[in-house]
């Protein structure tokens, strides 16, 4: 028979290096007809970073997204970058790159004043202008600018800029310090339905409310969202490396090192939680890892919930439940007076 | 007519011939391209000026969708080999010999090589205990002995059956907890097998648990898991004339790689350039070098580039892994549901090799009593050495395991006092400025919203 | 060796290998159609999925002696001079692919899918994709995306779908 349970999980997971020095360097350049090119040492594993990177040279700048384009991952000619772990890449990389932009910013700026009769703290940029605040009509193209700020004054718009989270070291003793600059927060609620003949479990929906600071991009949130789930209900239900006595591998392959596949794959509805953190650039912090720390959490409570057994070792596999259920219901029935 | 007029005129003839026939003249070396559309109109969202907070579609995703983006495993470049490693398959031994020779001599096989013609032969993100090839001890069973370059991939399959390693087997140690005792095998000797600890201390838990109206204990466990990233790890090592050294790499750190090529090679890091390219899924297991010093080694060797791509086997025997963690809980509760003490000891089974273990135990010492407001505080973690695959960066570095703890751990007290699981939730966790375990005053707070808008949206209700 | 002549993407290929070649090795090796990935060589992941006389099918497990005389289609054929197929559209727009090494094999399976099924559920569209496995996603996004994909077809042939119908 079939039995349904939810279960909560939250949890909190940090930015960056534990303690230790994680910078990350850019340089932002903006071409002659205000177009920009962004050099970053990172690395783009699928998680769209490079996009993501892309909007924020663009926000800095005033320009549009594919005004933008992103060198990454060439020791040779892209600046040194930490690299693409500890979900970094947003906040860190984000930050040099935005400091980078401004950098190259301010020498538009310098260019532009003259023409427009102005201060430079009194310029912006925006719409793929250089204009006076508070009077967009004063405005200069940013391709104008550009191009005489290199071509007439002879000062190219390049920026560099590196970044680096401050923490404060961990005492040896009792550990207090400030490890990371900044945490996320985030939510998952599973529903599922266990099989009480079998253990077998299905996991329907998961309702996840993640918070990433500014969502610079909210489709590839939903999409690290997702993906972190299939780990999630893979790490509660089905994966595991297996070792012999001998310490060989027993499943070194994927027909019997099980993963989720398009079937297994609950519907999932992804909220992203209003936040801003001023540490982040443009208030982002970052979303990658978060996204799979609370599923397996969230199921093995929801399983509980189900058929009232408390699985402790991952993963939850059938026959693992089916055992906690005839262990509970034995223990009740010893418990049922004669 | 002298021999130079009838060699011009012989050629002539033969030109003029084939300009008459019907023989396709393209060179065969012209690689046909297949058909795709150039689109140079972006897609609203790309185009708007507010660039943050836009779904932005991905540039790469395009290239994606039409099988255009180039992994390492789709680039070739003239004269290539290809370079596989032969594992050892036993979990702790000690190499007695290495033969060869027999793969040396095999038509289509270029190099061999072995451990000790690495300049330095370790590495590693914190310890550098990982060697490149082991020479003289064997920690897992993943562990590379030899490695050897070929015209194909077929023939340096077959050349490494050819290779001949003789073991001494020696003790093995597999269980984390076991290896944490006096008389446990060293894997490492003669260091203990406990390689690294963290603790943190705040309050007092005695008084806390003293002022506790219930005490709550549990134990969990969770796995070893892979990353399963679809593309497996992979490089390509070149170098040129002057002796200045090219990888091609799936790492996600080159700036990282570069500097564990230039100690494990010994070269200057201007004579070293990483390119990684599009990875294909990474997780966290692609955040270190693994072959690259090997390829690069025989591609000097062999004065060609040589392409190295790992096995889906490989993926699992030899690269990094989650850890698995046995987690105690000890929770001291007052009658309204608050936490008041807990007391957390963690065992992370560290595998053979440090790799981000130090990391990972860092984290997950931090994040173990949860997004919760507790005064007193003891968190102790210990990574212990194992003859099993070396664990490493896996997605949340150790918080999946801690949370999966803390959250069965907080439902259970939730189901002994008979409290709805949101609401305790809601009771003990963060706020804004809310101290962290570490001391740390946390600010950008927003779990109980994050709860809220959950159960909001899930429907959650509580129940009577 | 082995001579084999196929029809890859609507052109005629030949190509005279060892007969234990796969069609995999043949694509990427021979064809320099590197689309088809390996993802693990022994059918388990569905990277190397591409389509052989309308059926997808996993080109590490098939030699490539039994696609002698067949038609081959792999992702490097779904576009057009002119556009990209609906497929690949969607899932460009919808963000259904992340590092994309298993989108080759996904869209082909979609593909398969589709021109065999215009109007299938969401459950159908799970079986189809279940022999392709995808670490970055959890699939959502591959699944609204193979539906409006489905939709966008069925607009533009109304008269196939009348006749499938019938």
């Amino acid at each position: 028979m079939k039995r349904r349970g939810r279960g909560i999980a939250c949890m909190w997971y940090p930015i960056g290096f534990t303690v230790s020095a994680n910078p990350s360097a850019a340089t932002v350049k903006v071409n002659e007809d205000g177009t920009a090119t962004v050099l970053t040492g990172t690395v783009e594993t699928g998680q769209g970073s490079l996009t993501v990177l892309g909007q924020i040279a663009a926000e800095a700048l005033g320009i549009a997204t594919d005004d933008v384009h992103v060198v990454s991952a060439d020791t040779d000619t892209t600046p040194m970058d930490t690299g693409a772990i500890a979900s970094r890449t947003t906040y860190v990389t984000g930050n040099a790159i935005w400091l980078a932009a401004e950098a190259a910013k301010a020498i538009l700026f310098e260019a532009a004043a003259p023409i427009l009769g102005v201060k430079v703290s009194q310029l912006e940029a925006k719409d793929r202008k250089i204009q006076v605040k508070n009077f967009p009509q004063r405005n200069v193209s940013i391709g104008e600018v550009a191009h005489r700020s290199q071509a007439v004054l002879g000062q190219p718009a390049i920026g560099s800029a590196s970044w680096n989270p401050p923490t404060v070291a961990m005492d040896p003793d009792t550990g207090q310090g400030k490890p990371f600059a900044t945490y996320v927060y985030a939510t998952q609620i599973a529903e599922v339905d266990v099989d009480d003949e079998t253990g077998e479990v299905e996991v329907l929906r998961i309702a996840a409310a993640h918070d990433c600071g500014t969502a610079i991009n909210p489709m590839l949130v939903e999409g690290q969202v997702e993906g972190g789930i299939s780990m999630g209900v893979g790490m509660a239900l089905q994966e595991e490396m297996l070792f012999d006595a001998d310490g060989r591998h027993i499943n070194p392959n994927l027909t019997n090192y099980i993963m989720p596949t398009s079937l297994d794959m609950p519907e999932i509805t992804v909220d992203i939680v209003q936040d801003f953190d001023p540490t982040g650039p443009f208030g982002a912090k970052g979303v990658g890892e978060p996204t799979a720390v609370p599923t397996a959490a969230a199921i093995l409570n929801a399983i509980h919930d189900a058929v009232g057994v408390r699985v402790t070792s991952l993963p939850a596999t059938s026959e693992k439940v089916l055992a906690a259920i005839k262990a509970s219901r034995a223990v009740e029935q010893k418990q049922i007076p004669a | 007519m002298d021999d130079k007029t009838k060699v011009l005129e012989r050629e002539q003839l033969d030109i003029e011939s084939l300009r008459e026939s019907e023989v396709d003249l393209r060179l065969p070396a012209v690689v046909p391209r297949e058909p795709y559309p150039i689109e140079t109109l972006a897609p609203d969202a790309r185009q708007q000026t507010r660039a943050v907070g836009q779904r932005a579609t991905r540039p790469d995703g395009r290239l994606h969708g039409l099988g255009q983006t180039r992994y390492i495993d789709d680039l070739s470049f003239p004269g290539m080999l290809h370079a596989r490693i032969k594992r050892a398959g036993i979990a702790s031994a000690r190499i007695k010999s290495i033969d060869t020779s027999a793969a040396e001599s095999m038509p289509g096989v270029m190099a061999v090589l072995t451990g000790k013609e690495i300049p330095t032969n370790s590495f590693g993100p914190s310890f550098q205990d990982q060697p490149v090839l082991v020479d003289d001890l064997v920690f897992h069973a993943g562990d590379g002995v030899a490695a050897v370059a070929a015209v194909t991939e077929q023939i340096a399959n077959e050349a490494l059956a050819k290779i001949v390693v003789e073991y001494e087997p020696l003790p093995a140690v597999l269980d984390p907890v076991a290896a944490m005792r006096e008389d446990s095998p060293k894997v490492h000797a003669p260091d203990s097998n406990i390689y690294a600890t963290k603790v943190i201390r705040k309050g007092d838990i005695e008084k806390g648990f003293a002022e506790s109206d219930h005490i709550f204990e549990g134990r969990f466990s969770t796995q070893m898991i892979e990353h399963v990233s679809l593309e497996p790890h992979a490089a390509i090592a070149d170098w040129d004339a002057n002796g200045r050294l090219t990888v091609w790499a799936t790492i996600g750190r080159i700036t990282l790689a570069r500097s564990d090529m230039a100690r494990t090679l010994k070269l200057p890091m201007s004579r070293i350039r990483i390119i990684g390219t599009i990875v294909g899924g990474n997780f966290g297991g692609k955040n270190e070098i693994t072959q690259e010093p090997a390829l690069a080694l025989l591609s000097k060797k062999t004065g060609r580039p040589v392409k190295g791509v790992f096995t889906r086997g490989e993926e699992f025997t030899s690269t990094t892994t989650r850890h698995p963690i046995v987690m105690d809980y000890k929770s001291g509760v007052a009658n309204d549901g608050r936490i008041i003490a807990r007391q957390i000891r963690l065992v992370l089974d560290g595998g053979a090799y440090c790799s981000w273990s130090e990391t990972t135990l860092g984290k997950a010492c931090i994040l173990a009593p949860g997004p919760y407001k507790i005064d007193n505080v003891v968190a102790e973690a210990f990574v212990v050495y194992t003859n099993k695959t070396m664990t490493g960066a896996m997605r949340g570095f150790g918080a999946p395991q801690v949370c999966f703890a803390y959250e069965s751990h907080m439902d259970d007290i939730a189901k002994a006092l008979g409290k709805d699981p949101l609401e305790i939730r809601l009771l003990n966790a963060f706020d804004e400025g809310s101290p962290s375990p570490t001391g740390q005053v946390l600010h950008s707070v927003v779990v109980k919203e994050s709860l809220r808008k959950a159960a909001d949206r899930f429907g959650w209700e509580p129940r009577s | 060796m082995t001579d084999v002549t196929m029809i890859v993407n609507g052109q005629t290929r030949s190509a005279s290998v060892p007969p234990e070649t796969t069609l995999l090795q043949l694509l990427r090796e021979q064809f320099n159609l590197t689309g088809a990935k390996l993802g693990c060589d022994v059918g388990d992941c569905g990277a190397c999925t591409v389509i052989v006389d309308g059926q997808a099918v996993n080109a590490c497990l098939m030699l490539a002696g039994q696609a002698d005389g067949r038609q081959v289609l792999t992702i490097e054929g779904m576009a057009s001079r002119e556009r990209l197929h609906p497929i690949q559209k969607t899932f460009e727009n919808s963000g259904g692919l992340q590092c994309g090494f298993c989108g080759p094999g996904v869209l082909l399976s979609a593909k398969a899918l589709l021109d065999e099924n215009p109007d299938p559920s969401t459950q159908e569209i799970r079986d189809a994709l279940s022999g392709n496995l995808c670490r970055c996603t959890g699939y959502t996004k591959m699944i609204e995306a193979v539906q409006e994909a489905a939709r966008l077809l069925r607009e533009e042939s109304p008269a196939q779908l009348t006749h499938a119908q019938t």
